[in-house]
This record gives structure tokens, sequence and C-alpha cells, in this order.
């Protein structure tokens, strides 16, 4: 097991940050940390890291306590900020090299490692930039790339991929899981599910600083009824039609707002085919139907009652 | 780990301008201002004889040392004062009237009475410092080794009329050099944002950099030693540097005691980083504040230190001794005074050493914030 937290608990004055959280993160996994802002995602990796301090409970990393001084643990670990966490007076290249420099002392190795950081994020062309002449994707990029250039065992990743375009994005994600396939465990947090979905092994939902729901993504949606949502566009539908589409099979909830009408089937088959069925039936003119299969925010709202991004 | 930290450090401090401006260049400018102000002064100020006053009482009579100082200072064609004896009466009539600009009282220690706070007051405030610290070693002489007074008399004559010399060669510029010691200290000072600068980046809770460096393998504190190390060695050469430049651009005369002058800005830069360490550590607001904050107090620091009105400094003195010995400007700033004015090295030496005891005190004060391993919130 690479972490093990147990019955961690933290306050902010009154406010209860982390409730009595417990989890474990299992070698060559991306754990994802799913919750809206200020959920505790960002507080439970300061605690694991030994930056805050908390009110009780255990932090197991490499099978040995977490604490400040646990240089040997640290060592192995790199971190990802929220926030760019760079010098603004230093190159991108300064930038790798001080941070790794942090962790590997010996020059030659570190110059290595600091061109493979450089190559790995896609930053050679950037390297003798100060910050500030980079775009806000690249940044990004250069928070990662001080934060794993010394190749770290287990990588604390929060919220990496905020305030970027999609294009950056999908390259910081695909960046995300070569880290995996390089041998290196990751805790990934983030409000966006669709990234946690994409790229995430197991995920732990958080709200309010308690963990609501843990598993894969498929377990976490077997957890709710919903199989398929189903949406179109249709005028004037009597209440009779619509005790028509609530009355077949495998359909559990039919919504109408305005002309858009949603159903929630829980079964994943067969529901379009009668839906489109009764359509037919009842000469009712419809259009741009879709189905979509359940999200995880679909999850947090079946479990928390609220959506992810609320 | 201690060099990589170091260069790096040292690297990035030289790049940010901000600070590079606060420690050289408004120094800089600021000096080139004051020259271009001040260099008719020399001209329109000479020495003219001081009318001092001596009230004749049974201690005065008694006072053999105080007798001949004042014959000494009196001789010459320009002598340093011109003396009225006279009773208590007789002396605060003169002094009301302007015929005098004070009065000495003999006793142990002699006082002074003055009125105003030109720059006649000023030179009789620095004879009498003079005078009572010659006057306390004759003292101890004559109870422990009478057979010396009489070489010591005449070392004390030779002395006086150094001063006397002192004064009347340098009246003019004292005023004038008074406004470069007070901007060299606030320069010093100023080195408070390296300092504040340092607490920003190691403390997890200020700033996402600092965080990031808490996180990896090191010792905190090491870190931090090492990284104050490169903003003392910036700020030295910095100092050192406005020093060139008011000497040899600018020609401004420090007297003969470069070293102890250099020593002195040195110490003030030491002075200046603790002090922004500690404002840092203990004003939680945001980098904006915490330089008001350090731009208010080294301002209001240098106008009570004589900056903006030289007379400050000893109005300050008078009304408000605590302030003069806490204000570290003004320790800065008077540390060169007495260099340049004093033969011997004791208020220098209660300078410096005041400066060294605010350094240690606010070394304490960031380090009780230091040592915390873990943080409440971030």
């Amino acid at each position: 097991m690479i972490i093990e937290v147990s019955h961690l608990k933290k306050r902010y004055g009154s406010l209860l940050a982390v409730d009595d959280l417990s989890f474990s993160v299992e070698k060559g996994e991306v754990f994802g940390l799913l919750g809206p802002n200020g959920s505790g995602k960002t507080t439970a990796i300061n605690c694991m890291l030994s930056l805050l301090s908390y009110e009780s409970g255990d932090i197991k990393i490499f099978g040995k306590e977490m604490r400040p001084d646990a240089y040997d643990i640290k060592k192995d670990i790199g971190v990802v900020m929220q926030n760019v966490a760079i010098f603004p007076e230093l190159s991108v290249y300064e930038n790798i090299d001080y941070f790794c420099g942090l962790y590997i002392t010996d020059k030659k190795t570190r110059k290595t490692l600091v061109e493979e950081a450089i190559a790995f994020t896609g930053l050679h062309d950037f390297r003798k930039f100060l910050p500030r002449k980079l775009s806000g994707g690249l940044l990004r990029r250069l928070n990662i790339a001080c934060g794993i250039a010394h190749k770290p065992k287990l990588i604390f990743l929060d919220e990496p991929t905020v305030a970027v375009d999609p294009q950056s994005r999908n390259k910081i994600l695909e960046g995300i899981l070569a880290l995996r396939d390089r041998g290196s465990t990751i805790v990934y947090t983030s409000h966006y599910m669709e990234e946690v979905e994409t790229i995430c092994s197991r995920i732990l939902i958080l709200d309010k600083g308690k963990a609501v729901a843990t598993g894969t993504k498929e377990q976490l949606k077997a957890m709710i009824s919903l199989g398929m949502k189903i949406t179109f566009d249709a005028q004037d539908l009597t209440r009779e039609q619509l005790q028509g589409l609530e009355a077949l099979p495998g359909i559990t909830e039919v919504q109408q707002k305005g002309s858009v009408i949603s159903l929630k089937s829980k079964e994943e088959n067969g529901s379009l085919e009668r839906i489109l069925a009764y359509l037919k039936d009842q000469n009712i003119a419809y259009n741009n139907i879709h189905s979509e299969m359940p999200t995880l925010n679909d999850v947090f709202l079946e479990i928390t009652g609220k959506e992810l991004r609320d | 780990m201690f060099r990589h930290i170091f260069s790096y450090r040292f690297k990035k401090l030289l790049r940010t301008k901000e600070m590079i401006f606060w420690t050289l260049a408004f120094p800089i400018l600021l000096s080139i201002f004051f020259h271009m102000a001040f260099q008719n002064l020399d001209a329109a100020e000479t020495f003219q004889t001081i009318p001092t006053g001596v009230l004749a009482d049974e201690a005065y009579e008694d006072h053999a040392f105080l007798k001949e100082v004042l014959l000494e200072v009196s001789k010459g064609s320009t002598p340093l004062l011109q003396v009225f004896e006279g009773s208590q009466e007789e002396l605060a009539r003169l002094l009301e009237e302007g015929t005098i600009r004070g009065y000495l009282t003999a006793g142990d220690p002699i006082s002074l009475t003055v009125r105003g706070t030109g720059m006649s007051e000023n030179i009789l405030r620095l004879f009498l410092e003079e005078l009572n610290e010659q006057a306390h070693v004759m003292k101890t002489v004559q109870e422990k080794d009478p057979a010396s007074v009489p070489r010591l008399l005449t070392a004390i004559e030779e002395s006086s009329a150094l001063l006397v010399e002192k004064e009347k060669d340098t009246a003019a510029p004292s005023q004038i050099l008074n406004y470069f010691y007070s901007l060299i200290a606030m320069a010093c000072m100023y080195g408070a944002f390296f300092g504040s600068d340092e607490i920003t980046d190691i403390e997890a809770h200020i700033s996402s950099r600092a965080a990031r460096i808490q996180v990896a393998p090191l010792h905190k504190l090491k870190a931090f030693l090492s990284s104050s190390l490169a903003s003392y060695v910036v700020l030295m050469i910095n100092t050192s540097l406005l020093l060139l430049f008011l000497r040899f651009v600018l020609g401004i005369d420090f007297g003969p005691r470069v070293g102890y002058l250099i020593l002195t800005t040195f110490m003030g830069t030491f002075t200046g980083l603790t002090f922004g360490a500690f404002i840092s550590t203990l004003v939680k607001k945001n980098e904006n504040m915490k330089s008001a904050v350090i731009v208010a107090v080294t301002m209001a620091g240098s106008f009570l230190s004589g900056m903006m009105y030289a007379p400050m400094k000893y109005i300050v003195y008078d009304k408000a001794p605590v302030v003069f010995y806490l204000n570290p400007v003004n320790l800065i700033t008077d540390s060169f005074f007495s260099l340049y004015y004093y033969s011997s090295f004791t208020r220098y030496a209660q300078n410096m050493g005041m400066l060294l005891l605010l350094s240690i005190l606010f070394s304490l004060g960031s380090y009780t914030q230091l040592r915390r391993r873990r943080y409440a919130s971030i």
C-alpha cells in the first residue's frame, strides 16, 4: 500500500473540513479525489503532505508514518500545487533545476532529469523563457515539470488543469497517464468529473469533508438506479402522453421543462427503442433526441442531492 | 544543497527589480537629489563662535577639569566657545534673550541647557558628550592612578583641541552629512524587503512556492539560512555600491574611519533583513500590506533620525530617548555620526550593540514562527 489514511479529522475553527476520512491508495493507481470546491480535497492532501496539522487520524505513506521531518518519505514524493508555484525571476530551465535540486544533489543526474522533464512536458522550445512569457497552459506544464522532475514514486496533483485551455488540458491528462505508465502512483484531485472519469482507476467522492463513495467509476455508477438518461424536444405534449411515457417499461422518471422532455431509465438497453416506438405511435413530432450514460455528476447528485459544480 | 539554494536565490534576487530599486536605485536617486539641494550649503555656512554660559556656582569652582577645558576651547582667533560665567538667573535671562545659545552646569555629569535645535545647539551637545566622557575618565584615573593625571590632562587638551578643530572645520558638512547618513541608514533598513521575501518563500501558509519547498526533503531552517545568506550578500553589495557612489561620484567625505563605516552598513543591513523577516511573520496580510508596513516604519524611522529635518534627531533625543535608542534607522545614523565626530568608540559601540540586540530580538521573533513544522491553515 502506498498511502493509508485512517480516520483523518481536520478543523478550521468551527468548520470541520475533513471528517473521519479513511482510504488507501495502491501502487500504480491513479487515485482520484473528486468533489466540489470546498469539499476538503486540498485540505486532505495538505494533511497527507504534513503541511497542515490535524485533530486526529493516522497517515502512512510507503508504510511509514508521515511527519514533517520524514525526509526518507518526502524524497520519493512529488507535488503539483493547485496554484502555479514557481519563481517568476527564473527561466523555465532554472525553475525546474531549482526544484529538482531540492531532491537530487548530483549535478549530472539532475541535468539528465531536468532535460527529461522538459521533454516530457513539451517545454523544450521555452527552456530559456521567463514564466511571464508563457501562456496559462505552458505555465501549468512548467508547474508540473517542477513537481515531477526528480521522478518521484508518488505524485500529488492538485487540480493541475484549472484555467487551462482544452488542448493543454488534454496534453496534461496524457502526461499524467504517461507518469503512471512510468511507474508512479498518482493522487489526482479535481472538480472536473470528466477528467477524473478519464484517467482515474479509483475514485473517492468527497462532500463537506466526508467520503461519500469510493470505487472504480463502474462501481460508483452501479451504486445508483440510473441506467440511462434520454432527452428530446417536443411541443404540446398532453398529460396523458407524458403519463404514457412514464408507464413504459424501465422508465423511472419523466420531466418536462418547456419543450425539453427528460426521461430516466434504469435499463441501459431497449429504453430508447421503446420511447421512439411510443412517439411514432402517438404521432408526436420530436427532434434533438439523444441518450446519455450516467456520469459521476449523476452519482454525486443522487448521493448528495446537489450537482458537483454547485 | 546549501550552495544550490544559495546560488539560485542569489540569481533570483539580482533579477528582482523592485527590491534592487528600493535598496540601490532609490537611495542613489535620493542622494543625487540631496547633493543637488545641498551643494551650496557649504559656502553658505561658515563657522561662528558659540556664545555659551557656565553656571558660576560652587561646583564649577571645584571642577578644575571643566575650567581647564573651557579655557582651552575659548582660545584662538575663532574659538569654539565664548564663555560667559553667571548666576542661574543671569544665564536664564541671557538664554531667553538669545545672547547665549546654552549654558553648562558643573556636576557629575555636567549638564547643558539649550532652547533651540539649531546647528550651534547640536555642536554644544556634541561638546557636552565628549566633555562628560573625558570627565569620567579623569575621575577614574584620579582615584586609581593619580600619578598619571598630568599625562592625561595633556592628552585631553590635545583631544579638546582636535574637537575644536573638527567642529570648526566640519560645521557645515556635519549638517549635510546627517542627511546622507540617514539615507544610508534608510537603504540598510530597506533590506527588510529581502527579509520579508525570505519568509514568503519559506512559510507554506504564505505562498505555494514555500509549500513546494517545504514538502521537499530538506530542513526548513537550513533552507531559510542558506537563502537568507544570499539575501545578505546581495544587500552588502548594494550598500557597498551606494557608499562607493556617494564617496566617488558625489564626493561625500565620510572621514577616515571607512572600515568602521562599512562595518556599520553591514550591521545595518543585517538589522534590516531581520526586521523584514520579523514584520513578515507578524503581519498576516498579503505582500502589499507587508511592504506598506516596511516602507511606513522605515520612513518614520528615517524622519525621526533627521533625514527630512536634521534637528529632529535631537528633538527625539530630548523628548523621547527610548524612541531614539529603539529606532534602528537612528542607531545606524548615530553610529556614522559618532564615528565621524567622536574620538572615542563608546557611543559607537553602544549603537552597534543596540543594533545587534534588535537584530537578535527580530531573529528570535521570526524563529518562534519559523520553527512551526505544520500549519493550522494554508
